[in-house]
């Protein structure tokens, strides 16, 4: 069965004007409603906001119950006029009315329970303009106008009033006739006796949502004919009358393995309606899905929930409007690594407005768990550094295989002595490495933790152990790691207690010649920006090129402000830049730190000529 | 107030002010934007102490070797709200302490 919606208006407002000297008796606009059923008849009454107290103008006006038509019930004088209250002393008064339409007649003091129609009238205090002032199209057509609608699957019938039944009266020997014209064939005319626009035949708002008419009003006196036009859209209004359906598959073959965390969207189905869906107001239930899990097991349902979204489309509906139903798997809780399963999630669809059997769909979400082993493959992990290597620098990743795709899973990682029978003086040099736990990634980030330890001879080659914990159930994994310190150790290196930031260098000389911290060769880097505005390839000293400046303030950066202020300072930087989440985004010429307050400004003198003690002996010899 | 500045020591030291498009500020901006930047100019020497004096009669017998310690200067002590501009972009940038909004000798 059909939703039964009875009688409604196709415009939501009607509006004219009216003057001094209207006759009793005459015409001032036909009020519409369309039909659901042939055997409905609309009966049209005045209703007033309070039933009990109607306006003074109340009676001036008189509504035919069966034809909708809008009567003076009086002739207005001038009087009349003055007499209704206004603040303001113009020329127009708006008179407000409200229309009722019922299939049965209804008791004027019950009618505020009814559908409503706003008339605004607008009582000009002048008689009416002669004949000959006024314009064919203010004859033809209404000064202000909307747009009507229909609903579609309804009953053909009238929807408008094409005459202006005020203004004809002004020019009694005028005959005016109306018709309809449209590119192509519409199911749309005008009834030549009653001068009303008709709808033909139940119109489908999936073929066509709009129809753009064109009304001709022709005006026909003794001496000439005068034709004239007026677009009119009529809107179609939607109802659900299509069943949801699919477009292919009702099944998604889904695959969860090192994705696990909470959160995760891990398959999506679409289910298609070619009805629209009205977002507003939320409360509307036309064309809304309800949709159930149907498995029982009370695991799948504190793991998986289906998360549904619609979105109007237009494209795949032939240029139409109709709704796309996502419905997403999503887990809501991380899985664990050792959980291996797999089963059928089905998910029942229902178009709840959809009158008919076929508004279900069934669709299936076809889920393989794989466990996820925690387990370094069979390899050493060798890594080689420079003796002259600052506190800080990075030596390199460990990682479990294949944990730059974990998500969910939670890894840490620790360094142990690999042969613990060892001299504690040996032992005291393997505080030269430390690991930290790389905050984006389930990897390991070895460091160099200490300095001195690299200048003893005995402290060049490093065997250590990692071990790998996962978190959540303590499965544990563990490699051998050798650290190789290469070359000579700087014999500075023990002297400068105080390793100053790279950052704080501002031309490339002078970095390239210092000591900074986190600079995996001993020496700072030093990267020549492009010379346009404000770049994010801005000049710069950093200890380690790879890593800083590159936007981003990772696990060991974030130890130490003076590693790399660049990618991690909160504090406010001066001169011409754009900021990151932290740190510099882009900057102007040079950028350079001291401590956190970072500066970013053009060098406008060329870098000077540094004279080094070479120089000054070539000098002094020349 | 005016007579009261004029009065008080630094009289020299006033706030002044021009016009600028913001590409004249040099801090690398690309936009149309203009502003209003002021600026604290002007002599200090009624400021001036028996410390500035001394250390002037040092550096001018070249007693103090190299060094040229400062001497009291017209600065800002307070700065102008901060500005906001679109660049050619359509970025937004904001401006700290980029103008200044009182002038004294320190």
């Amino acid at each position: 069965v059909r939703g039964s919606l009875g009688l409604y208006f196709p415009q939501s407002e009607y509006s004219e004007s009216i003057y001094v000297g209207q006759q009793q008796g005459t015409p001032v606009l036909q009020i519409h409603s369309m039909l659901e059923t042939p055997a409905e008849k609309p009966y049209f009454s005045l209703c007033w906001k309070n039933p009990q107290r109607p306006p003074a103008y109340a009676s001036w006006f008189h509504m035919d119950e069966t034809s909708g038509i809008l009567l003076m019930n009086k002739t207005l004088e001038w009087s009349d006029f003055s007499s209704l209250y206004t603040s303001s002393t113009v020329s127009l008064k708006k008179l407000a009315l409200k229309v009722t339409a019922s299939s049965m007649p209804v008791k004027r003091t019950m009618c505020n329970l009814q559908r409503k129609v706003e008339v605004s009238l607008t009582f000009i205090n002048a008689t009416a303009p002669p004949c000959g002032q006024v314009k064919p199209e203010k004859l033809c057509f209404p000064d202000k106008d909307s747009n009507p609608h229909i609903r579609e699957n309804r009953m053909p019938g009238a929807l408008r009033q094409l005459r202006r039944f005020t203004r004809m009266n002004v020019c009694p020997n005028y005959t005016i006739s109306y018709g309809v014209k449209a590119d192509s064939p519409v199911p749309f005319a005008v009834d030549g006796s009653t001068s009303e626009l008709v709808v033909t035949a139940p119109v489908d708002r999936e073929e066509k949502e709009v129809y753009q008419l064109l009304i001709v009003c022709t005006i026909q006196t003794e001496e000439m004919v005068d034709t004239l036009f007026n677009p009119l859209h009529v809107n179609i209004y939607d109802e659900d009358d299509n069943p949801p359906y699919l477009n292919g598959t009702d099944t998604e073959e889904v695959i969860i393995e090192f994705n696990r965390s909470e959160g995760t969207i891990c398959g999506s189905l679409s289910v298609y309606d070619r009805d629209t869906t009205p977002v507003y107001p939320s409360d509307q239930s036309q064309n809304k899905f309800v949709g159930t899990l149907l498995n029982n097991d009370s695991w799948i349902k504190t793991t998986f929930t289906i998360e549904p979204k619609f979105r109007e489309e237009k494209a795949v509906f032939g240029n139409v409007r109709g709704t796309v139903h996502d419905y997403k798997l999503k887990l809501i809780q991380n899985v664990s690594v050792t959980e291996t399963r797999s089963f059928q999630l089905d998910y029942l669809v229902n178009d709840t407005t959809f009158p008919g059997p076929e508004g279900t769909v069934l669709l299936h979400f076809n889920v393989t768990i794989l466990p996820v082993p925690i387990r370094f493959t069979n390899i050493t992990f060798v890594f080689g550094l420079s003796r002259k290597s600052t506190t800080y620098a990075q030596i390199g990743k460990v990682c479990v295989d294949n944990c730059l795709m974990f998500k969910g899973i939670d890894v840490e990682y620790q360094l142990e002595i690999a042969d613990k029978n060892i001299s504690s003086d040996a032992q005291s040099c393997y505080t030269a490495v430390s690991i930290s736990q790389s905050q984006n990634e389930m990897s390991g980030v070895l460091y160099v933790n200490d300095t001195e330890a690299l200048l003893r001879a005995e402290c060049q080659e490093l065997q250590y152990v990692v071990t790998a914990q996962e978190q959540q159930h303590q499965l544990q994994t563990r490699t051998q790691l050798l650290i190789i310190f290469q070359g000579e150790a700087d014999p500075m290196s023990g002297e400068e207690q105080k390793v100053l930031a790279c950052a704080e260098r501002r031309q490339q000389g002078d970095c390239e010649s210092s000591r900074g911290l986190g600079a995996p060769t001993g020496r700072c880097q030093w990267r020549q920006g492009s010379d346009k505005g404000i770049s994010e390839k801005y000049s710069t000293c950093s200890p380690d090129l790879r890593t800083c400046p590159d936007g981003y303030c990772d696990a060991i950066e974030s130890k130490d402000i003076s590693i790399c202020p660049q990618d991690c300072t909160s504090h406010p930087i001066i001169g011409g830049h754009e900021r990151g989440l932290f740190g510099i985004k882009a900057g102007y010429g040079t950028c350079y730190c001291f401590v956190e307050k970072c500066f970013c400004e053009k060098d406008e003198t060329e870098e000077p000529f540094l004279c080094n003690d070479t120089c000054k002996t070539v000098i002094a010899a020349g | 107030s005016r007579d009261e500045r004029v009065k008080g020591p630094g009289r020299g030291c006033l706030l002044k002010e021009i016009h600028l498009n913001v590409t004249d500020l040099g801090l690398g901006y690309s936009t149309k934007e203009e502003l209003l930047f002021r600026y604290c100019s002007g002599p200090c020497y009624d400021s001036e102490t028996n410390y500035d004096k001394i250390l002037n009669n040092l550096t001018h017998n070249k007693k103090l070797d190299k060094d040229t310690p400062s001497r009291t200067c017209c600065r800002p002590i307070a700065f102008d709200d901060d500005i906001s501009f679109l660049d050619d972009s359509l970025e937004y940038h904001t401006l700290k302490k980029h103008s200044a909004k009182k002038c004294a000798c320190v």
